[in-house]
């Protein structure tokens, strides 16, 4: 049974292609099969997360245009087996997908016996991220905490209730999940950032993670490494524990603190 | 006599002032006057207090073509024996600046003007926006149990409107009834939006954008801390929209 998943947001810059990179390889850890698709045509940007973009030979539309086969296209990562990228098309716009070539090349995954379809939506409310959603099983929206990614995400959280495939055939709709990035607890302590709570509360969905604001990310980024898979870093940690709760096990939040500083920390303002 | 002194005195014989009407709208798909009439007098049927002598302003909007002075006369005249009283064009339709002199109709701006579907045909079109029939009095609030995103418009035709969810901001509830939301309210809220003053919006969480009785509205632009976050009913009290903390 597959599942094809969407990670979208509205606004732009908020760590949609991060979370479905990460989300992707964290599932594909835990021995799933995963295909993650970038949906944002012209602006190709999850091969680069994922350090693939040199392997990047057929892309999303060639497969949609019958240029290639989806195995040609399919690009298979090095780190884990389980795991294949679809690339978007850089020279083309999103004109270029159609609801009908998206279907096909998604029920050529799921009779491929995939078990995840990660959707990786472009910004904005058009027809790319449209197409993103349209045909998915369930949602991670990612938000940052402030108004205006939170207003977005409102809005995004209305198109999925109403101009999905699930709602408009009343297949019981998507199911909807909110991550937070970019949190940042001391900003939150000092009423400069939304807290968790600010934000369930908005948008009234339950939360099924909380990524610290981390400089590993960006690092991870450019390295080409999702960050879920650098050891170290709290952010990996906070992606490993969504993870779990997109499979149904259950754990408490963490990241919601200050870390406490050390004494010699403190001393020397280290 | 007196009266003019009266007037004199008061220094005015008339005053001048600047109001809002509701209007119904009567928007037209074809200029044959028989098709309209037919229409037009079941419609009535359904209502007939409501539309009986009722002023309507007629919307070429969705005319595919440009109808002449005199197939006008005859759409007119058909809403005339239907019962309702044109009273103007509205004038987002260009054709409409052309015939609102030969027919002596003023030209009425709307709020928001009609874009008829270009690809859909005209069966089509004809179908589309023909509305519900008038409900009839006593019927059940609408009941709405999802939130209602910020975007989202939900419309009570008739009724009541309830909302046993969030209302975000930017979203839209509107009611010809009454407004009941019983979680927040961030979004905008409009009861009575045709023209019932004794309609009502109430809410537990008050942050509305925007509250509107019978076209009476207020706009938030900074909340009243008595107001903010508390169960809140509004009114009509003449020409005056009144709020209230709820259970204080």
């Amino acid at each position: 049974m597959t599942e094809i998943i969407v990670v979208t947001s509205g606004k732009g810059g908020v760590g949609k292609t991060t979370t479905s990179a990460s989300m992707a390889c964290g599932l594909a850890r835990r021995g799933k099969r995963v295909a993650v698709i970038d949906f944002d045509i012209g602006l190709r940007n999850l091969d680069l997360i994922m350090g693939c973009e040199r392997r990047v030979v057929y892309d999303f539309v060639n497969v949609i245009n019958g240029d290639c086969t989806l195995k040609q296209a399919l690009i298979k990562d090095k780190r884990l087996e389980t795991l294949h990228l679809l690339a978007a098309s850089q020279t083309r716009d999103k004109d270029a997908l159609t609801e009908d070539g998206v279907r096909r090349v998604l029920d050529e995954l799921i009779a491929d016996a995939f078990d995840y379809i990660i959707c990786d939506s472009p910004a904005g409310i058009e027809k790319g991220a449209h197409l993103a959603m349209y045909f998915a099983d369930r949602a991670v929206v990612v938000v940052n905490p402030e108004v205006s990614s939170v207003r977005d995400s409102d809005r995004i959280l209305g198109l999925l209730a109403s101009k999905t495939h699930r709602s408009v055939n009343g297949n019981g709709g998507v199911k909807e999940h909110l991550l937070l990035t970019r949190y940042n607890p001391r900003r939150v302590a000092n009423g400069e950032m939304m807290s968790v709570g600010d934000v369930k509360d908005i948008l009234g969905l339950d939360v099924i993670g909380v990524v610290p604001e981390s400089p590993d990310v960006l690092a991870a980024s450019n390295a080409g490494v999702p960050v879920i898979l650098s050891d170290t870093s709290d952010a990996a940690a906070a992606y490993e524990d969504a993870v779990a709760r997109l499979l149904g096990e259950e754990l408490p939040l963490r990241f919601l603190d200050e870390p406490k500083r050390g004494f010699f920390a403190r001393m020397f303002g280290g | 006599m007196t009266t003019q002194r009266a007037e004199a005195a008061s220094g005015t014989a008339i005053d001048i002032r600047f109001g809002q009407v509701g209007l119904i709208q009567v928007l037209i798909w074809t200029t044959d006057p028989g098709a309209i009439l037919d229409e037009l007098t079941g419609r009535v049927a359904t209502a007939p207090k409501f539309f009986q002598r009722t002023a309507v302003s007629i919307d070429l909007g969705p005319l595919g073509h440009e109808p002449s002075a005199e197939e006008m006369q005859g759409v007119l005249d058909a809403v005339r024996r239907a019962g309702m009283c044109p009273v103007g064009l509205a004038s987002g339709a260009a054709v409409a600046q052309a015939l609102s002199r030969p027919l002596d109709l003023p030209l009425l701006p709307p709020f928001r003007e009609f874009h008829p579907p270009a690809e859909a045909g005209a069966r089509a079109r004809r179908e589309a926006p023909r509305p519900e029939p008038e409900p009839e009095a006593g019927t059940l609030a609408q009941l709405h149990a999802h939130p209602v995103r910020s975007g989202q418009r939900v419309y009570a035709r008739g009724r009541d409107l309830v909302v046993t969810a969030t209302v975000g901001a930017g979203a839209e509830l509107i009611a010809d009834g009454c407004v009941h939301v019983y979680g927040a309210l961030r979004g905008r809220a409009v009861a009575g939006a045709r023209g019932e003053t004794g309609a009502r919006v109430f809410c537990q969480d008050f942050h509305a954008e925007l509250v509107s009785i019978a076209g009476v509205f207020r706009v938030f632009e900074t909340l009243p801390p008595e107001l903010a976050g508390k169960p809140v009913q509004a009114w009509l009290d003449g020409d005056a929209l009144r709020f209230e903390r709820l259970g204080a």
